[in-house]
């Protein structure tokens, strides 16, 4: 299922939190472009985690931009998943797929 | 520590003059196009500001006694947040190649600096993709020749710059400034040179783009009734022509018009001989000057036909444009009358 998608973002740049940016590509697929504090240790698994986080909420055809600055992994996730819902201005989540 | 973040709309003259004051005290000057600053407040005191101007966030400072407190990465997140909320998805920064570090963690690349004094970052991969884009239009040859030109309206003299161009060269690549800033808009500027040039064949027409004689890489060129002339700011759009543009394209020439009556275009004109040719890793560009075409013993120039508009002379106007500009100003005029 393909939704349409707007430009949209979440968090801040702050220590401990994370910046993400969701913008509408022409392509199919997901893009993740990451700059994180932790990224020799745990830039594979943020990686990971916003692919997933992004696949779980069937969404297709973005890039996602975050900025990391050593968040814990819900927080991520949390942002991820707001800046989707703000791209898609959907005021309420689907539940139960989150 | 806690700060209290607020916004200054242009609107708000005492608030701004305080911004002013903070940027005084850190030995910036406050640039006149920025349209909402954020600022950081402790204690009722300023102590950290940012500016919105169109795509591009200027007069970003810190007090000395804030810096290391994070409080670079709070400004920051919410700046962007009002340029995002404004509709401002790609944006540049101008700062000091000191701060490169502070804005790339901001998520900014670098694309060009000037003199060791300035560099121009932006939030997004756009020039990677101009690039990309402008590759599929080149034509190799001996002479690969290129124009940048605002064209405020096409004229007679434009059209002699380009033919002479397309005469000496195997093929010439003619960018068209795109930011609406000039008295007629982007689109018309466009069509007039489209339908003006369509008999010569060696020739792209492209559409400018943020990367050449912009607001971001030359915002001076947009305020030259000031008569501001800004070197630094010469020089970022001429490296970034000869470093990123030039070599996607192949282009070994460029034409300009010798420029006898606006300062600031002859100061580009000039620098751009010597920055085009300088001793560099990528191959030099050389500038050919060509002079003017005249009517009536003076030179044919923009400036000249939006005058005579100005002073309602609609007849003068006709043997120094081609047809299709001649079309254009004579509706232009009609409408204004009527509404008179």
């Amino acid at each position: 299922m393909s939704k349409k998608l707007e430009t949209a973002h979440a968090g801040t740049l702050e220590s401990s939190d994370a910046f993400v940016r969701v913008i509408p590509i022409d392509a199919k697929g997901i893009e993740i472009e990451l700059e994180s504090s932790v990224e020799e240790i745990y830039g594979d698994a943020i990686r990971a985690l916003v692919l997933e986080t992004v696949t779980t909420m069937g969404i297709e055809g973005v890039k996602l931009i975050v900025q990391d600055k050593g968040a814990l992994d819900y927080v991520i996730k949390a942002r991820v998943q707001t800046a989707i819902l703000r791209a898609l201005g959907e005021p309420e989540p689907d539940w139960s797929v989150l | 520590m806690s700060f209290i973040f607020s916004e200054v709309p242009h609107t708000s003259t005492v608030r701004r003059q305080k911004v002013k004051n903070f940027l005084q005290s850190v030995d910036l000057e406050m640039s006149e196009d920025v349209e909402i600053f954020v600022i950081a407040k402790e204690d009722d005191r300023i102590v950290a500001c940012g500016g919105l101007s169109g795509k591009v966030l200027k007069n970003i400072a810190l007090d000395e006694s804030m810096r290391g407190e994070g409080l670079a990465l709070s400004l920051m997140s919410e700046l962007l947040k009002v340029a995002f909320r404004e509709g401002r998805h790609d944006l540049f920064v101008f700062t000091k190649p000191d701060f490169q570090e502070v804005f790339e963690s901001c998520g900014f690349k670098y694309i060009e600096q000037s003199k060791h004094q300035v560099i121009l970052m932006e939030n997004s991969y756009n020039i990677d993709l101009y690039k990309k884009h402008l590759r599929k239009y080149k034509h190799t040859g001996n002479v690969v020749g290129s124009i940048v030109m605002n064209c405020n309206p096409f004229t007679l003299g434009h059209r002699y710059l380009v033919e002479q161009a397309c005469e000496r060269s195997f093929w010439v690549h003619l960018f068209v400034v795109k930011e609406d800033a000039s008295f007629f808009k982007f689109k018309d500027r466009y069509k007039l040179i489209y339908e003006s040039l369509e008999d010569l064949k060696n020739l792209t027409i492209h559409e400018g783009s943020d990367y050449i004689i912009s607001k971001a890489t030359f915002p001076t060129y947009f305020i030259k009734d000031k008569a501001q002339i800004n070197s630094l700011y010469t020089e970022l759009d001429l490296n970034i022509f000869r470093n990123h543009l030039a070599p996607q394209l192949g282009i070994t020439h460029r034409y300009v018009g010798n420029e006898p009556l606006c300062v600031v275009t002859n100061e580009y004109n000039q620098q751009m001989k010597k920055l085009l040719t300088a001793p560099s890793e990528f191959p030099p560009i050389e500038v050919i000057e060509l002079g003017r075409i005249e009517y009536g013993g003076e030179p044919i120039s923009a400036s000249r036909v939006r005058k005579l508009m100005q002073e309602n002379r609609l007849e003068e106007i006709a043997p120094l444009v081609p047809p299709p500009t001649y079309a254009l100003i004579a509706k232009m005029m009609s409408k204004e009358e009527e509404v008179q």
